[in-house]
């Protein structure tokens, strides 16, 4: 049964597409094979991220019109088995997608025996995050520790209840994870961040996991490296986390805390 | 005989929005109207309106019947009838429209018009016209039913940007209202968990319902059009159950 997953927020700039990466690369490392679908047509970065950026032929929009076929728009990921790449179109927007032509490419997708395909949402609530989540079984709603970031969120959350196909077939609803990105244990004790139990209990969604702000998530955006394959970082291991729980593993959370500081570090810190 | 009934005469109770007005002064009614339509122009477009002339006909003022009518029209609101008081001054007999008597005039016409059980009462004692119709017979001839309708139930938290109304019902929500959802109902608002969001009882004008939360952080309160901000609300009733209700036309915030 291929289950698809929608990567949304709402706001951008909070991880969406990192986490789409990480997520994509963490289920196919543990022998899933998965793709992870660009939807922000016009916007394309995840190509950059998973570091295939150059190896773009075809495209999203291409399969939709059928110009191409999937095998032909598909881009195998050069680390890791099973993992495949459907990059976003540069030079088209988002009314090149349609929900029938979307069905399509979903459906060839699951005949191709796919375990998982991962939906990278554009940011806003219009027709490209309409179209991403469209045919999401689950979501991975990503949040930042913030009051602008959590009511957007908030809001996809009511969007999904009502706009996503499980919504107007009547079906079992769309199964929700939280996702806090870029957490600051410091920040947060300090009161410039909202804590994790103030998000849960402002979006009231089942917790999938805490990513702690950590540089290493730039340098292997810069990389083009999903930040999971980095297991020596907070972050990678954090997202490693994740998807242990995402396949129903009961873990603690971690990264939740700030750091003691040692001695030196508070005599100068 | 046929087994299906094609219509079916029934009393009923309905609620509708009743507009009353204070002045016969269109400029000032155009004003105000205006100002209360804007407040929520999507609510108001095409909602059914009585208008209520007890006011006026109390001052024994006048007015433009016709003027008036065309200005609840141009603000969208439909004007399906008027009603008057006890007196009639027959300042209604100018707006051209169907009329309704209200409280203690309506039984007095009640009187005026006998029923079939009177008339008979009558034939049996035609010495007695002073008094045409005992007590005993009017509580017979008006027969009201009445309709309760299900209240709203929503179990699954409503979100920002997301809006419930419950048209002539309780509203009852069993979880929380995010901020930026708007939550509206004709009658009880009922929440059971955190109310962040806007609730609006009330809304066609019963003052008598009110709103209950468990959490009260809510971007603003209203019953039956009266408001307020949270900024307004005593910061001692924050994050605390709470009740919201109408206290002779002045709304009251009440820990639970």
């Amino acid at each position: 049964m291929t289950k698809t997953i929608v990567v949304t927020s709402g706001k951008g700039g909070v991880g969406k597409t990192t986490t789409s990466a990480s997520i994509a690369t963490g289920l196919a490392k543990r022998g899933f094979k998965t793709v992870v679908i660009d939807f922000d047509v016009g916007l394309r970065n995840l190509d950059l991220i998973m570091g295939c950026e150059r190896r773009v032929v075809y495209d999203l929009v291409n399969l939709v019109n059928q110009e191409a076929s999937l095998h032909q728009t598909l881009i195998k990921d050069k680390r890791i088995e099973n993992l495949y790449i459907l990059p976003a179109s540069q030079t088209r927007d988002k009314d090149a997608l349609t929900i029938e032509g979307v069905a399509r490419v979903i459906h060839k997708l699951k005949k191709s025996d796919f375990d998982y395909i991962i939906c990278d949402s554009p940011a806003g609530i219009e027709k490209g995050a309409k179209m991403a989540l469209y045919f999401a079984d689950e979501a991975i709603v990503t949040t930042n520790p913030e009051v602008s970031s959590v009511r957007d969120s908030d809001r996809i959350l009511g969007i999904l209840q009502s706009e996503s196909k499980r919504s107007k077939m009547n079906e079992e609803p769309v199964k929700e994870h939280l996702l806090i990105t870029r957490y600051n244990p410091a920040r947060v004790k300090d009161g410039q961040m909202l804590s994790v139990d103030d998000i849960v209990d402002l979006l009231a969604i089942p917790l999938l996991g805490i990513i702690p702000e950590s540089p290493s998530v730039l340098d292997c955006s810069n990389a083009g490296k999903p930040v999971i394959l980095d297991e020596e970082s907070e972050a990678g291991q954090a997202y490693s986390d994740a998807i242990d729980r995402l396949l129903g593993e009961a873990k603690p959370h971690r990264f939740m805390d700030a750091p003691k500081k040692g001695l030196l570090a508070r005599l100068f810190g | 005989m046929s087994s299906t009934i094609g219509v079916e005469l029934k009393g009923g109770m309905y609620t509708f929005m009743s507009l009353k007005l204070h002045t016969n002064d269109m400029s000032v009614i155009d004003a105000e109207l205006a100002d209360k339509v804007l407040q929520a122009p999507g609510f108001f477009k095409d909602t059914p309106v009585v208008i209520d002339l007890s006011v006026l006909e109390e001052q024994e003022a006048d007015i433009d019947g016709k003027a008036l009518l065309e200005c609840i029209r141009r603000h969208k609101l439909v004007p399906i009838v008027a009603s008057i008081g006890d007196r009639s001054s027959g300042l209604a007999s100018s707006v051209a429209i169907p009329l309704i008597e209200s409280g203690a005039r309506r039984s007095a016409l009640s009187r005026e018009e006998p029923s079939q059980s009177a008339d008979s009462a009558r034939k049996e004692a035609p010495s007695n016209t002073q008094n045409p119709i005992p007590d005993v017979d009017l509580s017979v001839s008006r027969e009201v039913e009445y309709v309760v309708k299900a209240p709203l139930l929503i179990d699954k938290p409503v979100r920002s940007g997301q809006q419930v109304y419950a048209r002539d019902t309780d509203l009852i929500v069993m979880g929380q209202v995010g901020p930026g959802a708007e939550i509206i109902a004709d009658n009880n608002i009922h929440i059971y968990g955190p109310l962040r969001g806007r609730a609006l009882c009330g809304v066609s004008g019963n003052t008598s319902t009110r709103i209950f939360c468990q959490s009260l952080e809510a971007e603003l309160v209203s019953v039956a059009g009266n408001y307020r901000m949270l900024e307004t609300i005593p910061e001692e009733l924050r994050g605390k159950p709470a009740q919201i209700w109408l206290d002779k036309d002045r709304l009251t915030i009440e820990p639970l």
